[in-house]
């Protein structure tokens, strides 16, 4: 694994997970318990710049390599998958605001959020569009001046904390996407709780009664919405999304082993029953194959490779998966200790893993897409060879 | 470097770039690229990307019109006019 990452990524990577030690993996639980995110510990995240990782300096940044930021995810995805989707969300909404948005956009917003002044959300699920995002509903009327939104969006990661919203919607029968900030009239925002994992998350719906935008708020140019903007955002989603389920994995991995080490059974640890050694082998190779599948996808990134799309996508298919698999597998282990939150966070990661395989593309669009890249990719090696037998 | 010299490499790796990635051996030059589902909405920023990186060119706001990626020869006219 260090074979694969520089002596610097190594030694942020190193950082973190200190950081992880000391301020995150001691107020987990609680976060998950009061559903919520402590806003103390947000604050602090901003002050260490990490909600501004992949923004340039110039900018208030910390101008991370995408390999960095994909093992700051690793790192807090071992302790608190709701703090992971912090990043993931701002990561999202900054990379479409550096990549489509305006100079007087970029001016406003991206140190703001490069520094956590500014707490960012992507609000592109609505309550009758969950994948076929083509068909959002939100509708935006054009006026002379502004654009005129109404509609409704819901399970929206950190809309109770944010402060601006990247809202996708249709206009004249093509897609579109704008900025809008919280207190603007017309725009309501209610917290949903009780979800399954991911409780820290200030999940919530915005409603948007004929809020008044902004001509300068409408991000790239209508007609772009899906096609190009949502699509580039959902990107750096999958990659934190893919990194987060790998730390959680470690934190599985770490948490069934200690107890696989110490708990005896029948007159032995845990670890000399073949039945733990095997499913602890499984979430040790998982981990470590989902590790390079992430690496190798934020690799492709930074050189544009053909098939970047692709690599991200396998990555977050497998690492989500390979991430329920090690949660459950963790949870068995444990046995009751695995079921009781209060002595391990084994249940929180169950719960969590979950969350992971819907986001960002549920893996049965990924699966889709997937399945039609991989049989035309071998599809052609095959043809080759029998035209080859042919001949 | 002028729009002449570059025309026929960047065909060329478009072709091959589209061919990977779609699975398709053979696009034509004038063939429509989004209307004929060659390229979709993942494939679209992956494209993009691969315009980015391939040919040095940053692709701006202004940039955004379906009729500079619509089909080989429309990418490499765009890429030779942000080229010059």
């Amino acid at each position: 694994m260090k074979s694969i990452l520089t002596r610097e990524q190594t030694y942020l990577y190193q950082g973190f997970k200190e950081y992880v030690s000391r301020y995150v993996e001691p107020e987990a639980a609680g976060w998950d318990l009061e559903q919520g995110v402590s806003p103390e510990a947000i604050s602090h995240l901003s002050k260490e710049g990490y909600l501004g990782a992949m923004i340039p300096e110039v900018y208030g940044g910390k101008g991370w390599d995408i390999i960095t930021y994909g093992l700051l995810n690793e790192a807090f995805g071992k302790s608190s998958s709701s703090l992971t989707v912090l990043f993931t969300v701002q990561n999202m909404v900054s990379s479409v605001l550096m990549k489509w948005g305006s100079g007087k956009q970029v001016e406003k917003w991206l140190e703001p959020i490069a520094k956590g002044e500014v707490l960012a959300a992507f609000a592109l699920t609505e309550p009758n569009v969950g994948s076929d995002i083509g068909n959002v509903e939100a509708n935006f009327t054009k006026e002379e001046d502004v654009y005129i939104l109404s509609g409704t969006k819901k399970w929206i990661t950190f809309a109770g904390m944010a402060d601006l919203f990247l809202v996708f919607g249709q206009c004249e029968g093509q897609t579109i996407a704008a900025f809008i900030e919280k207190d603007t009239p017309g725009f309501t925002v209610t917290r949903i709780n009780n979800m399954l994992g991911f409780r820290g998350c200030y999940l919530g719906k915005l409603d948007f009664e004929n809020v008044i935008i902004p001509r300068e708020n409408i991000v790239g140019k209508q007609g772009f919405g899906i096609s190009l903007i949502a699509p580039y955002g959902l990107h750096y989603g999958r990659l934190s999304t893919a990194f987060s389920s790998l730390g959680l994995m470690r934190g599985c991995l770490e948490l069934a082993s200690d107890y696989a080490l110490n708990r005896k059974s029948a007159g032995t640890t845990l670890i000399n029953h073949g039945m733990i050694a095997e499913k602890i082998a499984d979430m040790g190779v998982n981990y470590d194959a989902a590790f390079h599948l992430c690496v190798d996808a934020a690799c492709a990134d930074e050189k544009g490779l053909p098939n970047v799309m692709e690599q991200m996508i396998a990555a977050k298919y497998f690492a989500s998966r390979k991430s329920v698999a090690a949660a459950t597998d963790t949870v068995q282990i444990l046995g009751a200790m695995g079921c009781h939150e209060e002595s391990t966070p084994a249940g929180r990661f169950y719960r969590d893993a979950k969350i992971m395989e819907i986001i960002e593309g549920t893996n049965q669009v990924l699966q889709h897409v997937l399945g039609h890249t991989y049989a035309k990719r071998f599809k052609s090696k095959t043809m080759k060879m029998h035209t080859a037998e042919t001949i | 470097m002028n729009a002449v010299q570059t025309a026929i490499p960047v065909k060329e790796l478009l072709r091959e770039f589209l061919a990977e990635a779609s699975g398709i051996p053979d696009i034509n030059d004038d063939t429509e690229l989004f209307s004929t589902g060659i390229v979709n909405s993942l494939f679209a920023i992956q494209l993009m990307m691969y315009i980015e990186k391939t040919f040095n060119i940053p692709i701006a706001m202004d940039d955004l019109d379906f009729d500079n990626f619509s089909s080989i020869n429309a990418i490499a006219n765009f890429v030779e006019s942000k080229q010059l």
